[in-house]
């Protein structure tokens, strides 16, 4: 052999050489219980993000908080009837007369999974954490902003003495922890504690699943918790397994690697429709969008800031734009029909809170011109209208995505239609943040999803949220139409201290209304949660709230409890004739698309090989 | 050359002999090209310090969207970042690799989080380079050594196609047609024991590998034919002949070696941007690697995270362009006497 051959083999060994190490770190970090999974039934959910932690202080994305939910227990949950409050590790809870603290009665018997016995102390140590903490607070502190501090009276009473009354406490989304485990982790640690399975060992918790392995960014593994308090789940393990794009999702769940994906987009929704064995389901979800606006932009103390166009300082201009809008055609056209059209900024999957205006505003172009007639901006010569010389013309920030951009464009028609000129500009959501806390835009399409507490949402419109300076620099706060309204504060504080939840609801029907009436958004539509699953394989699924709601990534862990594996011979049956691998139209086109151009290429290089060869012969 | 006149009395200092050039040779080449590394390096690590200061945007306001946060502890936050930017830059310089800095996105520091990736990215693009490299120069010396045959026409008509091909499509084509493959991910849950787990990873691999392996075959294949192409005329082909040699031997051990220098450029180049990932065959089939990890960071933009990334990247195409230099050396000891 030649040498330098030789050496060129050497080399390529060596490289074979630097990729082993990458072998060995993937292949290690076995299990050594539970050898396999046979027998074992499993439930695999196919997820779009990963979740970004287990650590439930750090995690922030819908699917982590769908994992503590999974691992850990809450003082309350939500119904899954219709998301109101429901008793969850506390069988009961009261508010004292002076209105002090609140009670809450610690379910008895409950153990950690390492056999420990969960206790009111373990609640009052969470709170106590989260309330002391500076880190843990950034998950939770929203809710302990009124709360002194927790107390263990004894091992079954939990006291919560509160600053001023709050109806929160109804709503303690809270994951009690294992005070034994966590005190060993300190302010600093937990920062960086990944709270993740090691060599098998189940991550302690009380919950109806124990995390016992997990890839990041491929898959977590749950063991089901047979002892759990309000039943054992009906099958032994659970399985989130991520995908980074939904065409493998849908492929996956045709294939019956998952029982259920989640998070689907409406054309890979669609290509799931009438496949065997599999049931698509559009479920109603607590989001919205809006196309909100520059009320007038200023800080929190009042400064003006930004550059917003004064016309929609103008109620009238914000409320002709509203009635420009014609949400059946966004619903039917930019989501399938997957949504309705929205009016106030509570969905209706909260049905008690959920304010429904007897006066809505309704698509009126004829409407919408004589308000803007009234209000002062006559149309020119070239249709669009003015004022004081200067032209009605605005521009609108949409986000990258399909969706948005289509709203976008809809929203440029329509106000063309009643004389007003629209740019659309499309920006990441990254960029659209930072220029909408500088108050440097007119108008933007975004939206917002709502907690069954309906605080934080009714905050947003609050003058106080408006952005902030801090040295030279402005920064945003939650506020993203600078809508301020000192009648709206009063409510506010007002329902922030209201106990009694039909009171309180009343006051945020009477808010909805106030924002709805001035405009500070043209809410476009409430939208739905798309999700298929093998109905072949998997029955019991509780809809929150009944009938129309949501199946898994609920506010609560009901569906797990009751979802159980279909009677095998039925299965069997179905499963067999569901197994034929489908695919989304797109993808068929892109195939169809693809052999062409294979076809056209190949016969073009044929025959330019030939005309060169001919060539060469010469 | 002439010693330098000194104080009488005092014995001339020995005369220089002939004077060598400042680093010839290979040992020089070597001092070199490793200097000329370092100084790359050390552009790389001031520049990647300065470049993400210049970006503009908030990250502690992305950061605190969407969390339930304190407003004392936003301006705590706030507070780390706005020290002096000299302080920073020093604090950055002393340890680049420092673990104690978090990603603003993931909340972990950025090393353990890049470390997480890295093996699965060398893993997935160090095998399909390695596949592709291998079948790709068989091709390009069956193929430039018959040129104009079919075996050439057939090749290369098939590897340009392929190659103009986007990735996510073949990834696409392949998860749809072959179904009998895993559609994702790296492993199954709940498999255990090392020889079932590398089975395991290997058949998740099949797929991701075969589909960029197919797209880089083009250019192995096509850069090998060439250099070998420009030999076949060359006089010490035909002086190998006349010595009776066969055509075999005349390919395997003259033409070849001489042509495979670009190749191995090639080769190391690419090896270089192996931790640079594969986006879209990281997307397709759902591997958690770094390609997409630097996309999330720079959707943020994550500072700390997009640094570290990108010091990565930079160390390792200057590192195997390095390498390549060095291995020119000894492939072709022409390079270094030059």
């Amino acid at each position: 052999m030649h040498h330098l051959v030789r050496r060129a083999l050497s080399v390529a060994l060596a490289a074979g050489l630097l990729a082993a190490p990458a072998a060995t770190a993937l292949a290690e970090s076995p299990a050594p219980s539970g050898s396999a999974s046979a027998g074992k039934v499993t439930f695999t959910v196919g997820i779009l993000s990963d979740v970004d932690s287990t650590n439930p202080f750090t995690g922030i994305v819908v699917e982590a908080y769908e994992t503590y939910a999974l691992m850990y227990d809450y003082l309350v949950t939500s119904s899954p009837k219709d998301v109101s409050p429901m008793p969850s590790l506390a069988e009961s809870y009261q508010e004292a007369p002076d209105k002090k603290s609140w009670t809450y009665k610690i379910r008895s018997g409950v153990k950690w999974s390492d056999g420990q016995p969960l206790t009111a102390r373990d609640a009052a140590y969470t709170f106590n954490r989260v309330i002391e903490g500076d880190f843990e607070q950034t998950n939770y502190g929203n809710y302990v902003t009124n709360i002194e501090r927790a107390e263990a009276t004894d091992d079954t009473t939990l006291v919560l003495h509160v600053k001023k009354p709050t109806p929160i406490m109804e709503r303690l989304a809270v994951p009690i922890l294992p005070e034994h485990i966590w005190k060993d982790i300190d302010g600093t640690e937990v920062k960086s504690y990944a709270n993740e399975p090691e060599a098998g060992q189940a991550i302690v918790g009380s919950g109806p699943f124990r995390l016992i392995e997990r890839r990041k960014g491929q898959f977590l593994r749950f063991e089901a918790n047979k002892e759990y308090w309000r039943g054992a789940p009906k099958f032994d393990e659970l399985v989130f397994r991520v995908f980074l794009n939904a065409d493998a999702e849908a492929q996956a769940l045709t294939r019956g690697e998952i029982d259920f994906a989640y998070d689907l987009q409406s054309n890979v929704f669609e290509s799931l429709k009438n496949k065997p064995g599999i049931t698509t389901r559009s479920s109603n979800y607590p989001g919205f969008n809006e196309i909100a606006f520059n009320t007038g932009a200023a800080l929190a103390d009042g400064t003006p800031i930004g550059d917003g166009h004064p016309a929609l300082k103008d109620k009238q201009v914000r409320l002709a734009i509203s009635q420009a809008i014609d949400r059946d055609v966004l619903v039917n056209r930019v989501l399938n029909g997957h949504g309705s059209a929205a009016s106030t900024f509570i969905p209706p999957m909260y049905p008690a809170l959920h304010l429904d205006p007897a006066t809505k505003q309704n698509f009126d172009p004829a409407k919408a011109n004589q308000l803007l007639d009234a209000a002062g901006y006559p149309k020119g010569a070239d249709g669009v209208r003015e004022k004081d010389g200067e032209k009605l013309t605005l521009r609108l920030f949409v986000r990258e995505g399909e969706e948005s951009q289509a709203t976008g464009e809809f929203v440029k028609t329509w106000l063309k239609d009643i004389g007003i000129e629209v740019t659309v500009k499309v920006m990441s959501e990254d960029a659209l943040t930072e220029i909408i806390g500088q108050g440097e835009y007119d108008m933007f399409e975004w939206g917002w999803v709502v907690e069954p507490d309906p605080d934080y949402q009714m905050s947003v419109f609050t003058c106080g949220k408006r952005s902030y300076k801090d040295g030279d620099s402005i920064f945003a706060d939650l506020s993203d139409s600078f809508y301020c309204n000192p009648e709206y504060d009063k409510l506010y504080e007002e329902q922030s201290g209201e106990t009694d939840p039909a009171k309180r609801a009343e006051l945020a029907k009477r808010m909805q209304q106030m924002v709805y009436d001035d405009a500070a958004y043209a809410m476009t539509y409430y939208y739905n949660d798309m999700v298929a699953y093998r109905s072949d394989k998997w029955t019991g699924f509780v809809p929150q709230p009944d009938p129309d709601g949501s199946l898994l990534f609920q506010y609560g862990i009901h569906s797990y409890l009751s979802i159980e594996p279909v009677k095998p011979s039925a299965s069997a049956a179905a499963a067999s004739s569901g197994e034929s691998s489908g695919m989304s139209s797109a993808v068929i086109g892109a195939v169809v698309g693809g052999i062409a151009v294979l076809a056209v290429a190949g016969v073009l290089v044929a025959r330019r090989r030939r005309t060169a060869d001919a060539d060469e012969r010469e | 050359m002439a010693t330098a006149t000194t104080a009488p009395g005092v014995p001339p200092t020995p005369a220089v002999p002939a004077r060598t050039p400042f680093l010839a040779g290979t040992r020089g080449y070597v001092i070199r090209k490793i200097s000329w590394s370092c100084g790359t390096l050390l552009f790389v690590l001031v520049f990647n310090f300065f470049l993400f200061r210049m970006l503009p945007g908030d990250p502690i306001g992305l950061y605190s969207r969407g969390r339930n946060m304190a407003p004392e502890q936003l301006i705590k936050l706030r507070a780390q970042l706005n020290r002096p930017i000299g302080t920073q830059f020093l604090e950055y310089l002393s340890n680049p690799f420092a673990s104690t800095i978090n990603s603003v996105r993931f909340n972990r520091p950025v090393w353990e989080l890049v470390g997480e990736r890295v093996w699965p990215t060398v893993l997935l693009v160090g095998t399909a380079i390695l596949i592709a490299s291998v079948a790709g120069v068989w091709l390009g010396i069956r193929s430039g050594w018959r040129r104009g045959g079919t075996f050439d026409r057939v090749t290369t008509g098939t590897t340009n196609t392929l190659y103009a091909m986007p990735e996510f499509w073949v990834g696409m084509v392949l998860l749809i047609a072959l179904p009998f493959f895993p559609s994702g991910g790296i492993s199954t849950p709940g498999v255990t024991g090392f020889l079932d787990t590398v089975l395991d990873t290997a058949w998740h691999m099949v797929l991701p590998v075969t589909a960029l392996a197919i797209v880089y075959l083009a250019e192995y294949t096509s850069i090998m034919r060439a250099s070998l192409v420009d030999e076949l005329r060359q006089d010490y082909l035909q002086l190998a002949r006349a010595k009776g040699l066969r055509e075999d031997l005349v390919r395997r051990r003259h033409a070849v070696p001489n042509a495979l220098l670009p190749t191995m450029t090639l080769i190391f180049l690419n090896l270089g941007f192996v931790i640079g990932g594969a986006i879209t065959v990281e997307t397709v089939y759902s591997w958690p690697g770094l390609g997409l990890l630097s996309y999330e960071a720079l959707r943020g933009p994550d500072i700390p995270l997009l640094q570290a990334v990108f010091l990565l990247f930079s160390l390792g195409v200057v590192v195997f362009t390095l390498l390549a230099d060095l291995l020119y050396a000894v492939l072709d000891p022409r390079v270094s006497t030059q």
